[in-house]
């Protein structure tokens, strides 16, 4: 589902990636690992074509990332949803609304929306909050919006960037129980984290990154 | 269609959100239309004036004394194969006294001085609309000079000569002055909705990481820009009226002999302006949204 190969990406000539070469089955749920600055951040974003590689290959669902046109990458993105760290809710809509946004953008029709929005808000367990504004929200809560968003047109991959980031044992532990859930599903689900207690004792493959480079992959 | 009625949606809530920068936008573009409008309405006034004196404009040919038939014929001939001539006629000394008499009036006494007729016969020629252009019609009363029999001949030289300068000066100016407005039109869009992009950056970020098109991101900002371009059309035009109603009848109290020939715009020019305010207002905003990369 997801290949990457001999990918790299530099900033300013600082390396940000370096010829990283894996892949992630379909239906897989795995883990990327590494300390702060390893580059776990950029291989998503190159995942989603939020930026583009300097070197090699990268193939999600068939798509061929980086040789991909200004005019298509939208599409692939409506193919990936994204966890992002900074959760990119916006503030001037509902919990609602900010869901039913991805399903706008895909055009489907009002009515779908809303039963789309509302079943999605049950399996995150917020449909009490449709209505409530994400200022309102506590941080376990916006976390669970944002996966809801991620979910809601039901991608063929899922990738979350430091999902449990800030949040509690306990509110993160819902968290990690929703991406089981997902996957459980057939989402092939990407998850980008540096606590090792989020993977650990899940049996699922972990990759390893240090400034950028490849370093290992074992078995969470 | 879906796309479209959500953008739709999407304009009308945040010109509510944005509603004071949006009525100044809104007034700026109108008070633009007014002044454009204002011009406009001035030259067609002008320039109806000038076509309705046309109609009595006329080219009065003095002949010499004594011509014969032969050579009064050959002048009409002549003036008869003018194309810009549509209408012709012969005053004889006599009618022409008779004439002279009946201005007059009970003063007609003053004309008892002299022992015969001084006045000349002539020719009176009407001319069409389009050959009223001054350097055209002092060509041709040159040539008519040049030709046998003819004495003398006088049209109003300095009053054709000034209104057509005026009405073609005021087409000049409202010709500038439509450019320089609508240039303000777009740029007073472009800012507004140049305000409105950066105020929304991490929206616009957030709908093109969520998989937006570019004409999904783009459509509602474009509306917003048609629907306040538009707006102060119709606000520009309705200002326009007004004035034009107020004038016009502060005009007629002191000059009653101007009703009936000050004109408004016919009823089919009443979409230009807001058809203008919104065209000008999309350009503005296309230009302010410029190129979106992903």
């Amino acid at each position: 589902m997801i290949q990457l190969s001999e990918v790299s990406k530099y900033y300013d000539n600082e390396i940000a990636l370096k010829d990283i070469t894996f892949s992630i089955e379909k239906g897989e749920l795995a883990y990327v690992t590494g300390p702060s600055g390893a580059g776990k951040t950029t291989l998503l974003k190159l995942i989603y074509r939020a930026e583009r590689p300097d070197e090699g290959r990268i193939s999600v669902a068939g798509w061929n990332v980086g040789e991909l046109k200004q005019s298509t990458i939208p599409y692939l993105r409506r193919h990936v949803g994204v966890v992002f760290q900074d959760f990119r809710l916006l503030f001037n809509m509902s919990v609602l609304d900010n869901i039913a946004l991805v399903l706008r953008i895909h055009g489907f029709h009002p009515r779908e929306i809303k039963e789309d929005v509302y079943e999605v808000l049950k399996d995150v367990g917020l449909k009490h909050k449709a209505h409530d504004f994400p200022q309102h929200l506590s941080g376990g809560e916006q976390q669970r919006v944002v996966i809801a968003r991620a979910m809601v047109s039901k991608p063929t991959v899922l990738l979350a960037d430091e999902p449990t980031g800030n949040l509690d044992p306990d509110t993160a532990a819902i968290i990690t129980k929703l991406f089981k859930d997902i996957n459980a599903r057939g989402t092939t689900v990407l998850i980008a984290t540096h606590h090792s207690e989020l993977f650990s004792g899940t049996g699922r493959r972990v990759i390893h990154l240090k400034n950028g480079e490849f370093v290992e992959e074992t078995t969470g | 269609m879906r796309t479209f009625l959500f953008s739709l949606q999407t304009a009308i809530k945040n010109l509510g959100r944005e509603k004071w920068i949006n009525i100044l936008t809104v007034l700026t573009i109108a008070v633009g239309l007014l002044i454009l409008g204002t011009f406009i309405l001035i030259t067609l006034n002008m320039d109806l004036t000038l076509k309705h004196w046309a109609k009595g404009f006329g080219i009065v040919v003095y002949l010499k004394e004594n011509l014969g038939p032969d050579e009064e014929n050959l002048l009409s001939e002549y003036f008869k194969k003018d194309t810009d001539v549509v209408e012709i006629k012969y005053i004889s000394k006599n009618s022409a006294l008779e004439e002279l008499k009946q201005t007059f009036g009970t003063m007609t006494s003053i004309l008892e001085g002299f022992e015969e007729n001084p006045l000349p016969p002539s020719f009176e020629l009407k001319l069409k609309r389009e050959a009223l252009d001054p350097v055209r019609i002092k060509q041709k009363t040159a040539r008519i000079k040049q030709l046998d029999g003819v004495e003398d001949v006088q049209y109003g030289e300095k009053w054709l000569s000034s209104l057509n300068t005026m009405t073609r000066g005021m087409k000049i100016i409202t010709g500038l002055l439509g450019s320089v407005i609508f240039i303000a039109i777009a740029f007073a869009t472009y800012s507004t909705i140049k305000i409105f992009f950066y105020r929304r950056i991490e929206e616009i970020e957030t709908l093109k990481l969520l998989g937006a098109t570019k004409t999904f991101i783009k459509l509602p900002l474009l509306l917003e820009g048609l629907f306040v371009g538009i707006s102060g059309g119709i606000i520009g035009f309705l200002f326009l009226f007004v004035l034009y109603s107020f004038t016009t009848s502060k005009m007629i109290e002191f000059l009653p002999s101007v009703k009936g020939i000050m004109v408004f715009f016919p009823p089919e020019m009443y979409p230009v302006a807001p058809l203008a305010g919104g065209v000008m207002s999309l350009i503005g905003s296309f230009l302010a949204i410029g190129k979106i990369k992903y």
